[in-house]
C-alpha cells in the first residue's frame, strides 16, 4: 500500500521541487545554458579547425580536456563510496545523503567519459575504439570499466529510486504515465521490498571494486607509461584516494547548494555535515600523505630525468599550480574541518569547494609538467589553454549540473521513502544493534571452594 | 626476414639538417606555417636536436627509432600503430582516432599530431605517401614506400633485394655519409658492422624499448681536423 | 483495481517491459563486444591474454549486474498491476 497521506504532508519540501517551478529554475537554467553554448560554440570550432585552437602542441600533447577527465571521473566516487559504504554499513546518518551522492555520479560519468571524445583529433571514428579494440592499451581497460561503472551506478540510483517513483505516481498528480512507466508496478509489498532490497544490497557491494578499479585504471592511463613522474606504483592508490577525496567534497557542496535552494535544512542538517566533514578530513590527511611518500621518494632517489619534474613543479614554471594545490588540498581543509562543532555546514563547504578547486589542479599537475619536461633537449615550450579549452571546460560544468538540476525537477533528490523507513523501523533497528553490542547478561555461578571475592 | 636499422655517425654530423628537408620533401610532411610552428606544432619526422654546452655544440640528428620493443604501440587503443615483422613501427592513417596516446608513451618525442589540416593533396608532392588529415598522429616509417617500390622493382628484374636498393631519404641525403641505412639481421652489411663499434650507443637504451638507431659516438677528432 | 487493464496500462505495461529489453540488449551487447575483442586479439596474435585476462573479470561483473536487474524487473512485472 501506497504511504499514508499524514506522512506525505510531513515530507511535503521533499515534493516541493518537482511540484512547483519558480523563476530561480529558469534563471539557473538559461545561466547554465549561457555557459553550455559557450562550450558548445568552443567544440564546434575545435571540430571543424582541429584542435590547433587549443594551446596544446609538441610536446604538451595532452592539457585541459585530459585533465577534466581525469577530475570528471574522479568526482564520481562520490556516490559509490559514500552511498554503498554507508549502506553497507547500516549508518543511519547516510538516508538523505545517498541519492543526490549517486545522481552525482551518475550525471558526472557522462560528462567525464565526454571528455575523452572531446579531446579525440577524429571523433568521427570513435567506433574504431569498438570495432578494433586492444586491451592491451590502458584506454580500452578504461573504456571497459567506466562502462562498467556507469551500468552499476545507473542501475544502483534507480533501484532505491522505484518505490519513490511510486510515491510519486500515486501522489504528484502531474507526470502520471512517465512515473507509471518507470514504477515498474511497483506497490510496496512484502515481497517487492524483499526483491529490491536483496537487488541493492548486492549492487552494493558489487559497486565498490567497480569503483575502485575505474579510478584504478584511469591512473594506469598514466602509470603504464615510461615517463618520469608517471610510471610509479603509487598512482592506482593515489588516484582511488584522491577521486574519494573530491568525491566527498564535491558531495558536501551539492548538499549545501541543494539544502540552501530548496529550503531543506530539516533534512540536512549540521550533522550530516559533520560526519562527511571528519571523512573529507580523512581523506585530506590520506592524501597528503600518499603526495609526500610519492614526492620524497622522488626527492630522495635524484634520478635526473624525476627530478626535471620535480623541480618544474616545485620552482619552476608549475609553481602556482603546486603550491595552489597544496594550500587547497591541506591547509584550508585542515584549517576548516579540525573543529566543526559550530558552523559546520559553512565550514565544511568552504573546505570542500577548496578541494575540488584543489583537486582539479592536482590533475593538472600530474598531465602537464611531465609532458613539458621531455627526455630530449628539445626547446622549451609552455602550455597555455586557449578560449576553447576554458570554454569547454566551462560547458561540462555547466551540462553536469543542468542534469542535476533536471534530476531535482523530477524526481527526489532525498529519498522519501527511506527517511520514512528510517523514522518507522531506524530507531528500533539501531537500538536492537546497539543490544547486541553489549555484554550479554549472565548471572554469576555460586563459587563453590574457588577464590570468593571479598566486597 | 629483415630487420631494419640505421647507424649514425654523430662524428660526420655537422648539423646541415640536408636530413630533415630529404624527409619533408619525401614524405610530404607539411610545412605548418609560421604561425603554427610558433605555437609549437612544427612536423619534423627527423629533427635535429641541439645540445650546447661551453665546450661544443653537439647534433642528434633523432629519427624515429623503430623500437622493437615500443611504447607506442602497447598503447595504442585502436591497432593504428604497430610493429611489423620487419622491425618497422608502423602507423595507419586511416584508423588513428588522435587519442594521441602513443605521443604521450614515446620517450623520444618522435611522434607528431596534425593539429589542423595542414595540406591537401596536391601537385608536387610525392605520389607514393599518403596526404595525411587533420587530427591524426604521425612519423617516421623509414620511407617504408621506397622499401615496398625496392621490393617492386626487384621482383620485376627476377633478383633478391640487394644493400643499396633500399635506402631512406635522409640517409640518401646526408652530405658526408653520416647515416647509415640497411639490414641489421644481414651479418655482412655495412649497418650491422658499424652497429658492432666500440663507439655505438643506443639513446634511452636503459628504458629496455630496443631502438634501432645507433648512434657512434664523437671521437676526440670532433670539430677538429 | 480494475479487472481488465486499460488501454494505457497496457502501454505502460508495454514500456516496461522494452525497458526491461533494453537493459537486457544493452548488456548482452557489452558482453558481445567484449567477447569480440577476445577473438580479433586471438586471430591477429596482438597479446590476447590482455584480452583474456581482462574479460575474466569483466564478463562475470557485466553478467552479475545483468542477473540483478532482469531478476528486479522480473520480479516486479510479473506480479501485474501496472497502475
Amino acid at each position: 500500500m501506497a504511504v499514508p497521506d499524514a506522512t506525505l504532508e510531513r515530507d511535503a519540501a521533499l515534493f516541493a521541487p518537482i511540484a512547483r517551478t519558480g523563476r530561480g529554475f529558469y534563471l539557473t537554467v538559461a545561466v547554465l545554458g549561457l555557459a553550455i553554448l559557450w562550450g558548445a560554440i568552443a567544440y564546434w570550432t575545435q571540430f571543424n579547425e582541429g584542435l590547433g585552437v587549443t594551446g596544446l602542441q609538441q610536446p604538451v600533447s595532452w592539457g585541459f580536456y585530459v585533465t577534466n577527465f581525469v577530475f570528471f571521473i574522479g568526482i564520481s566516487h562520490a556516490g559509490t563510496l559514500i552511498s554503498a559504504i554507508l549502506r553497507l554499513s547500516r549508518a543511519e546518518w547516510r538516508r538523505p545523503i545517498t541519492r543526490m551522492a549517486e545522481v552525482i555520479t551518475v550525471m558526472v560519468l557522462f560528462i567525464g567519459a565526454g571528455q575523452i571524445l572531446v579531446d579525440l583529433g577524429r571523433p568521427d571514428r570513435l567506433f574504431n575504439v569498438i570495432r578494433y579494440g586492444r586491451y592491451q592499451s590502458p584506454l580500452l581497460w578504461d573504456a571497459t570499466s567506466i562502462s562498467a561503472y556507469l551500468t552499476a551506478s545507473m542501475f544502483y540510483l534507480y533501484l532505491p529510486l522505484i518505490p519513490d517513483i511510486a510515491i510519486l505516481r500515486d501522489r504528484l498528480g502531474k507526470r502520471r504515465f512517465l512515473y507509471s512507466v518507470l514504477a515498474m508496478g511497483w506497490t510496496g509489498t512484502e515481497r517487492q521490498h524483499r526483491i529490491l532490497n536483496r537487488a541493492i544490497a548486492i549492487m552494493a557491494v558489487l559497486v565498490i571494486p567497480i569503483a575502485v578499479s575505474v579510478h584504478t585504471v584511469v591512473s594506469f592511463v598514466f602509470s603504464m607509461t615510461i615517463q618520469p613522474a608517471w610510471h610509479s606504483s603509487i598512482f592506482g592508490p593515489y588516484f582511488v584516494a584522491g577521486a574519494i577525496f573530491s568525491g566527498i567534497a564535491a558531495l558536501i557542496v551539492a548538499m549545501a547548494i541543494v539544502r540552501r535552494i530548496y529550503h531543506l535544512q530539516a533534512y540536512l542538517k549540521p550533522i550530516h555535515f559533520r560526519y562527511l566533514g571528519h571523512l573529507l578530513l580523512v581523506m585530506t590527511l590520506l592524501w597528503f600523505y600518499l603526495t609526500f611518500a610519492e614526492y620524497l621518494t622522488g626527492y630522495y632517489g635524484n634520478e635526473p630525468e624525476e627530478m626535471k619534474v620535480f623541480w618544474s613543479k616545485f620552482t619552476g614554471p608549475f609553481w602556482p599550480t603546486f603550491w595552489a594545490m597544496l594550500a587547497l588540498n591541506f591547509v584550508v581543509p585542515m584549517a576548516f574541518l579540525v573543529n566543526l562543532r559550530n558552523h559546520a555546514v559553512g565550514k565544511t563547504v568552504v573546505a570542500s569547494v577548496a578541494v575540488v578547486l584543489g583537486m582539479w589542479l592536482e590533475r593538472f599537475n600530474i598531465v602537464v609538467p611531465t609532458l613539458s619536461n621531455p627526455r630530449l633537449p628539445f626547446p622549451v615550450t609552455h602550455y597555455w589553454p586557449t578560449w576553447v579549452e576554458w570554454g569547454e571546460t566551462a560547458g561540462s560544468f555547466g551540462l553536469f549540473i543542468l542534469l542535476y538540476v533536471l534530476f531535482v525537477k523530477f524526481f527526489p533528490i532525498i529519498s522519501i521513502w527511506e527517511i520514512q523507513e528510517g523514522r518507522e523501523a531506524g530507531l528500533k533497528d539501531v537500538e536492537e544493534r546497539l543490544r547486541t553490542y553489549l555484554p550479554d547478561d549472565t548471572t554469576p555461578e555460586p563459587a563453590h571452594g574457588r577464590a570468593r571475592v571479598t566486597t | 626476414m629483415a630487420l631494419w636499422g640505421m647507424v649514425i655517425d654523430l662524428d660526420r654530423c655537422t648539423g646541415c639538417q640536408a636530413c630533415v628537408m630529404a624527409c619533408k620533401a619525401e614524405n610530404n610532411v607539411p610545412a605548418v606555417g609560421a604561425k603554427e610552428a610558433a605555437r609549437g606544432r612544427t612536423i619534423s619526422w627527423m629533427h635535429v636536436l641541439v645540445e650546447e654546452s661551453e665546450e661544443r655544440t653537439r647534433f642528434l640528428p633523432r629519427p624515429c627509432f623503430q623500437c622493437d620493443d615500443p611504447p607506442c604501440t602497447k598503447v595504442c587503443p585502436v591497432y593504428a600503430t604497430y610493429r611489423n615483422p620487419e622491425g618497422i613501427v608502423a602507423q595507419i592513417y586511416a584508423r588513428c582516432i588522435g587519442c594521441r596516446f602513443c605521443m604521450a608513451g614515446c620517450p623520444y618525442n618522435a611522434k607528431y599530431f596534425n593539429w589542423r589540416s595542414y595540406q591537401q593533396e596536391a601537385p608536387g608532392q610525392n605520389p607514393d605517401v599518403s596526404v595525411r588529415p587533420k587530427g591524426v598522429v604521425e612519423k617516421c616509417t623509414f620511407c617504408h614506400h621506397r622499401l615496398q617500390k625496392a621490393r617492386d622493382r626487384v621482383r620485376a628484374e627476377r633478383r633478391e633485394l640487394a644493400p643499396g636498393d633500399y635506402v631512406t631519404a635522409c640517409a640518401e641525403a646526408c652530405p658526408t655519409r653520416a647515416i647509415t641505412f640497411g639490414d641489421l639481421s644481414d651479418a655482412g652489411s655495412d649497418v650491422a658492422k658499424l652497429a658492432k663499434s666500440p663507439r655505438a650507443f643506443r639513446v634511452g637504451e636503459e628504458l629496455g624499448t630496443k631502438p634501432k638507431v645507433i648512434y657512434l659516438s664523437e671521437t676526440e677528432a670532433h670539430g677538429r681536423a | 483495481m480494475s479487472a481488465r487493464p486499460s488501454e494505457v496500462d497496457r502501454r505502460v505495461r508495454a514500456l516496461q517491459w522494452a525497458i526491461a529489453a533494453l537493459a537486457v540488449v544493452f548488456i548482452g551487447g557489452i558482453v558481445t563486444w567484449i567477447a569480440h575483442l577476445i577473438r580479433t586479439a586471438w586471430r591477429l596474435g596482438d597479446v590476447p591474454s590482455a584480452s583474456i585476462g581482462i574479460s575474466i573479470v569483466a564478463i562475470p561483473v557485466f553478467l552479475v549486474l545483468l542477473g540483478v536487474i532482469v531478476s528486479v524487473f522480473w520480479g516486479l512485472l510479473r506480479d501485474g498491476g501496472s497502475r
